[in-house]
């Protein structure tokens, strides 16, 4: 409503978001924790000057280069894109109060991308300690660019008690563990790249073997940080998060199956490549990268709902409502308080604004039905839409079936009662009415209904 | 009475830093991705052109070209986050709605970026293994019309974000219960195809003065044949650069731009001062890169990297006076209130400064590291 809604058909804006994100997560992990390890084995190889395996690291920055600095980055900047497409009144938010945090994660990308590149085209010509070096200046500004991201996100999740002040909002009580949870992800999941490339790459059998062997304890370091940040993170959760995560049955399913996945691969890994290295087949790696995968994917989806029914929590609701504008759009409409929502209504349903260019929502019930449709139509996009599709994900027709009209008003003057994953009604009950109108002709009949339209 | 333009209700935050220093940082963030986006955007045309239809040392060229365009692509993205994220703080209410009205081409930056950069990484994987095939070709001219089209949807975004009307137009015309499609562009701007194209000929001149850069700093071990040509090369191509952006720019100031923006601008100082030399800087460019293309002086040749800097600088000075003009009488960014949050700000700079060193000192083993094969 402060900014136009951009209707994505089947999947809801957001949702891209989401999609984009998880992408990058898969990578942007890989991206830290993989400059850990080329720093710490490089170092060892030159060490133990093993010249088979500075071969293989070699070969392995130019895989890490690949995938990092190019999908890894893009796909990182293209969160930040479809961010400000499909939620701009948080994203406006985020950077009033992070610019400089950004700007902070700008200057580490700037020591990230030299270092990587000096670190790969730069091997064979510098001395072993300046490219050890090196390579612990990408390592360590990976990290910090993880450090300032999570701060940010962590905020969206529970901005503690921020009083509009950067270092509170940053230091926020999710911070910490979600760091933790963080750096010990991108060491696991580093780990099963690296077994993933080894065993298709790294010849012979005994550097192979090696390269398992090493790469085991910083799985086992990273399994330890994500149980004990993902502990923290449940501690500190928002009173609403905590119970959506009791109580939503996809969440609880999700979370049995990360805990479960992650013991699993955890014992994979001390019975296979740590106690026995020649284990680690290319199908194993697989096996375990894609697990790996899915426990990432799965992670992210449950950090990113429970923060419903907000954006930023205790701030901006998901449809893009200050927590503090709702008392007025109550009592004045929710079109109304809406720059977008209001020139369109002006335009498609003039018989609603005054004279003095406001809505007026006590004229709704005298509309035409068409009209009322309209005007449903636009509530819908602005209120629900956000998070509901009409059809596909999280589709209205798909959780309707049935439903009366009577039981549709009921539920949207009383949203959060219903779930409190969902904003309060954030409009008149004119309004509401007419929202309803427009959900009754979405809402198909029960499926449990015989051929002639009976029970 | 409906606003003149929906404008979001200010942030109840404030600008973190007083609107100079927002500009100034999205001024001089721009310069500097400016730089090497250029080399990309008409460099990667050149490599196409070159690997389709050159011979010699203008294949020669071409691949050398090619293999720093990963390198320039990673800064130039880097480098492009200040200004956007500076144009985000001071001017979401128009720069968040011109994005969502052509969401879906704004969207698809992304991976037409990753389509571009992956296309330039298999091109010049081909060139180091010695030949470049059907699909190295491909994967060339692929890059180069995604960098164009990149380029297009950016003036798309970045001329209606000023441009109120076309923004409510495309709103008007799109918006079915109020939700935009995001399958808009702005063609109806007169402004979009002037600028477009008008970038495309500074983005030939900053890569003709690369290519003057690259023969005498890093093509020392080419044939005293290819630098000669490469820089008799870079002066024609600059040449060629300064035409097309002299004609390009004239149509949108005196074709396209609105006639109280064209009136400021030629009426008015400083903006006059500032236009003129944004126009005639690139003409004395092309005259140190004809006198630096002559001797291969590496001075001379610092010399007209740095005015080409100038050159750029310029031209994204003279751009935020035309933007912040074009939005006086609905925007004022300048208005909005400022609650400085110093500390992050000082932090910021400080990082800044001393990230220039450690880049500066990674830099510098490598000048002072031997040829491959011969470290310690």
């Amino acid at each position: 409503m402060h900014y136009p809604f951009w209707f994505v058909p089947g999947l809801t804006s957001p949702m891209l978001i989401a999609v984009i994100a998880v992408l990058h997560i898969f990578v942007s992990l890989y991206a830290v924790g993989g400059g850990i390890f080329l720093a710490r084995e490089t170092a060892f190889a030159y060490r133990t000057n093993n010249r088979e395996y500075l071969d293989y690291l070699h070969g392995h920055a130019w895989f890490f280069i690949l995938v990092t600095v190019v999908y890894g980055a893009i796909t990182g900047v293209g969160i930040w894109w479809t961010i400000g497409l499909a939620s701009p009144l948080p994203t406006e938010m985020l950077i009033h109060t992070f610019v400089f945090a950004w700007a902070m994660e700008y200057v580490f990308f700037i020591l990230e991308i030299v270092s990587a590149f000096i670190f790969y085209y730069a091997w064979g010509r510098l001395t072993p300690r300046v490219h050890t070096q090196i390579g612990w200046i990408y390592a360590v500004s990976a990290w910090m660019s993880l450090v300032l991201i999570t701060g940010i996100t962590a905020f969206m999740l529970n901005p503690g008690n921020w009083q509009q002040n950067f270092w509170r909002a940053f230091f926020n009580p999710q911070f910490l563990p979600q760091t933790l949870a963080r750096t010990g992800a991108a060491l696991l999941l580093t780990t099963l790249y690296v077994y993933l490339h080894a065993s298709l790459r790294a010849r012979p059998q005994a550097l192979r073997d090696l390269i398992a062997q090493r790469s085991t304890l910083p799985a086992m370091i990273g399994g330890g940080l994500i149980i004990l940040g993902g502990l923290g993170w449940l501690l500190a959760l928002p009173p609403s998060a905590r119970l959506a995560l009791a109580g939503a049955a996809a969440l609880n399913v999700l979370m049995v199956l990360i805990f479960f996945c992650t013991a699993v691969v955890l014992a994979m890994f001390y019975l296979g490549p740590y106690r026995h290295p020649a284990w680690l087949s290319p199908g194993a790696a697989i096996l375990l990268f894609l697990i790996g995968l899915a426990v990432t994917g799965a992670g992210e989806f449950v950090r990113e709902a429970v923060r419903k029914p907000f954006v930023i929590y205790g701030e901006v609701y998901s449809h893009n409502v200050y927590r503090g504008e709702l008392p007025s759009l109550q009592r004045e409409g929710f079109l109304n308080g809406g720059v977008w929502t209001r020139r369109y209504i002006a335009r498609t349903v003039p018989a609603l604004m005054t004279s003095t260019g406001q809505i007026d929502a006590t004229r709704i019930p005298a509309l035409p039905l068409d009209q009322q449709l309209e005007v449903g139509h636009t509530l819908f996009n602005y209120h629900c839409a956000s998070c509901h599709a009409p059809s596909g994900y999280s589709g209205m027709k798909e959780l309707l079936p049935g439903w009366t009209g009577e039981m549709i008003g009921s539920l949207i003057v009383n949203l959060d009662r219903f779930h409190y994953l969902m904003p309060p009604w954030s409009g008149t009950p004119e309004e509401a009415g007419a929202l309803r109108r427009y959900l009754e002709t979405l809402a198909p009949p029960t499926p449990m209904t015989n051929k002639n339209g009976s029970p | 009475m409906l606003p003149t333009f929906p404008l979001a209700p200010a942030s109840p935050l404030g600008n973190p830093a007083p609107f100079w220093f927002i500009v100034t940082f999205k001024v001089l963030g721009f310069t500097l991705h400016m730089g090497p986006m250029h080399i990309w955007y008409a460099g990667s045309v050149l490599v196409a052109l070159f690997t389709l239809f050159g011979r010699g040392h203008a294949r020669r060229l071409a691949s050398r070209l090619a293999s720093a365009l990963p390198i320039l692509i990673a800064l130039g993205v880097n480098f492009g986050i200040i200004p956007l994220l500076f144009v985000q703080v001071g001017y979401y209410p128009v720069v968040y709605p011109a994005t969502i009205l052509i969401a879906w081409f704004w969207f698809a930056v992304i991976p037409l970026l990753i389509v571009a950069y992956y296309g330039t990484y298999y091109y010049v994987a081909q060139i180091r293994k010695g030949s470049v095939d059907r699909k190295g070709v491909a994967a060339s001219v692929a890059s180069a019309v995604a960098f164009l089209t990149i380029g297009f949807f950016f003036s798309n975004n970045f001329s209606l974000m000023t441009n109120k009307d076309q923004m409510l137009a495309i709103y008007d015309r799109t918006a079915v219960g109020g939700a935009v499609s995001g399958l808009a562009l702005n063609v109806g701007d007169p402004t979009l195809f002037p600028r477009w194209l008008m970038m495309f000929g500074l983005a030939i001149t900053t890569t003709a003065a690369y290519v003057l850069l690259d023969t005498v700093f890093f093509a020392r071990d080419e044939t005293v044949d290819y630098r000669r040509w490469a820089a008799r090369f870079a002066v024609r191509l600059y040449a060629g650069g300064v035409v097309w952006f002299a004609a390009f720019g004239s149509w949108y100031i005196f074709g396209a731009l609105r006639p109280e923006i064209r009136q400021a601008m030629l009426a008015q100082q400083p903006i006059l001062l500032l236009a003129t030399l944004t126009a005639v800087a690139p003409g004395i460019v092309w005259l140190l890169l004809v006198r630096a293309s002559q001797t291969l002086h590496r001075a001379q040749a610092w010399a007209t990297g740095a005015m080409q800097f100038v050159v750029l600088a310029l031209n994204a000075i003279t751009r935020q006076w035309v933007q912040n003009t074009e939005l006086a009488g609905f925007f004022d960014p300048a208005a909005a209130r400022v609650q400085t949050q110093w500390t992050p700000l000082i932090l910021f700079l400080i990082l800044f400064a001393l990230a220039l060193g450690v880049v500066g000192w990674m830099v510098s083993q490598v000048l002072r590291a031997p040829a491959r094969g011969h470290a310690g």
